[in-house]
């Protein structure tokens, strides 16, 4: 199937880069959210990222004024669904609400329009079980910030049909992304991977083998990891690492994935990473 | 204390590569040949840097030979990837001058780090003492406590575990988990690409003896053990993970 012409549910921190990417390419895109509010936010960000683009000249003034002219901003969900070949939802985390949104999706999208969700934590089975429609669901996980990170990961279920992942993986390439194929599970690749770096080395720290300090730093000259696992946790929020961790423990049920000790008690004592100013490091404010 | 004259004792690629390092600062540096009769030459170290094969027997007699030949104040280091120091401290009448100083090499550009292994009975006073040396030759170190794998193999170990178990269940292709974690979150390696690197024999290794000391959640995957009975190394047999002509 050809896709021509895709709808992003959700206007935040994912919803609005997707769309930018996709109108980049060429594509028509219609960006939702419940608020106008939250639209408007959404395409102000767009508008800002694109402006840095032509000062920094990879674009020009012409380029960016089109593809902002192909994002249509909406809060009518009906008018934005409208004759769509793909939904990109990118709503908020909470399997209740999507399930809801895709129901109703069903009823009034075209019967042959393919539902594609970024979620990162909620099972793409379940929402797929949700729907009439389950061959043409799947998940299209993008990583912060969309513009710039080239992966995707195409996320399949038991009954995604062979036509439908085949549709997004050439859309993926047709954006300029690489896509990655993989099973509906936990964490999909990238995230239970990451769970794994994560806690081994904030295990390490419970075990008193090495400071934060060291195990960063290890990692980072040996082998060129941008950042360690203490400093990346401070920069994500060590609330969201937390409900990520703990999701991967209750879901796959192994030791890996144990949420660390100091982890849990940072948690406790308010000391979140950057947004709190302390996490494992401590931030003078304004870094 | 100041650390002047090094004696690296052993031969090979980390013995000339750590000569060339260590030759940067303001140091003499001596290679003494293990075969060879090194009494001379480590009696005027302030420090012995042991090079030799990872053999613990061997090693252990080479601790004893220099604990009897050297100044009582120099300090005695291990390049093992192995949790040994305390044994080979244990094996001198020096305990707390003994210490582990495990070099690694960046397979991705000329750089090196250190992990300097505290043995239980290891003095603040050497730790200090060659981190003060790493600090002029301008080498990073990092200091920890021994436990099997150090820092790097156990966080490096358990990621390829992770990774052969996700592929051994046919979540992913495994070009496909190399590669995104390479594009999405800016690794610099895949985990297949770190085992074929390092060497699916040695992820083994280093898996068991974590299995042993730490913990069953250390139990390499099936397929790792599959693939050293099969030879498929990696990089260094021509095929691991992946195929390399």
């Amino acid at each position: 199937m050809e896709i021509k012409k895709i709808v992003v549910l959700g206007a935040g921190v994912m919803g609005n880069g997707i769309a930018q990417v996709c109108a980049q390419s060429g594509y028509q895109v219609n960006l939702r959210d419940i608020k106008d509010e939250f639209v408007q936010s959404g395409i102000s960000k767009i508008r800002k990222f694109l402006s840095g683009s032509v000062e920094r000249q990879r674009m020009t003034q012409a380029e960016a004024a089109a593809i902002l002219g192909r994002i249509r901003s909406l809060t009518d969900l009906k008018e934005a669904v409208k004759d769509v070949d793909l939904v990109i939802e990118a709503i908020v985390e909470d399997i209740n609400i999507k399930k809801e949104i895709y129901k109703e999706l069903d009823q009034i999208c075209r019967p042959d329009t393919v539902f594609a969700s970024n979620t990162s934590a909620q099972s793409i089975t379940e929402m797929a079980m949700a729907t009439k429609r389950p061959d043409k669901f799947i998940g299209m996980h993008w990583f912060n910030p969309a513009q710039l990170m080239r992966g995707i990961e195409v996320i399949v279920h038991d009954k995604t049909s062979k036509d439908t992942m085949n549709t997004v993986v050439d859309l993926c390439k047709k954006l300029g992304k690489e896509p990655g194929v993989c099973k509906d599970s936990p964490g999909f690749i990238v995230n239970r991977l990451l769970q794994i770096w994560y806690n081994e080395g904030l295990n390490m720290y419970d075990e008193g083998i090495a400071e934060p300090q060291d195990i960063d730093t290890a990692l980072k000259t040996a082998y060129n990891f941008r950042m360690g696992p203490f400093e990346l946790r401070d920069l994500v929020g060590l609330d969201i690492g937390i409900a990520s961790t703990t999701t991967h423990y209750r879901e796959l049920m192994r030791e890996q994935f144990r949420p660390p000790r100091c982890l849990i008690m940072k948690v406790k004592a308010g000391d979140l990473g950057r947004k709190t100013g302390k996490g494992f490091y401590e931030y003078k404010s304004g870094s | 204390m100041k650390i002047g004259t090094v004696v690296i004792i052993g031969e090979g690629e980390l013995a000339d590569k750590l000569k060339q390092l260590l030759g940067k600062a303001n140091l003499k540096v001596l290679v003494a040949d293990l075969k060879a009769d090194y009494a001379k030459q480590v009696s005027e170290a302030d420090l012995v840097m042991e090079v030799a094969p990872e053999d613990i027997a061997a090693k252990k007699k080479i601790f004893k030979s220099c604990d009897a030949k050297c100044r009582k104040e120099a300090i005695l280091a291990t390049a093992t990837a192995n949790p040994w120091v305390t044994q080979l401290a244990r094996a001198t009448k020096r305990p707390d001058k003994v210490i582990g100083l495990n070099f690694t090499e960046n397979p991705l550009e000329e750089k090196y780090l250190v992990q300097v292994v505290k043995g239980l009975q290891t003095s603040d006073e050497t730790v200090q003492a060659v981190m003060e040396l790493l600090a002029n030759v301008g080498i990073t170190a990092v200091k920890l406590e021994e436990t099997p794998g150090f820092i790097l193999d156990r966080v490096i170990a358990s990621v390829v575990n992770e990774a052969a178990v996700m592929y051994s269940s046919k979540l992913a292709t495994k070009e496909d988990i190399d590669n995104m974690m390479k594009v999405c979150v800016n690794w610099p390696m895949g985990p297949f690409e770190f085992a074929d690197s390092m060497g699916v024999d040695k992820i083994v290794e280093i898996l068991d003896e974590m299995s042993q000391q730490l913990g069953s959640k250390y139990q390499p995957c099936f397929l790792l053990r599959r693939m050293v009975d099969a030879g498929w190394l990696g990089k260094k047999t021509g095929r691991g993970f992946h195929v390399y002509s």
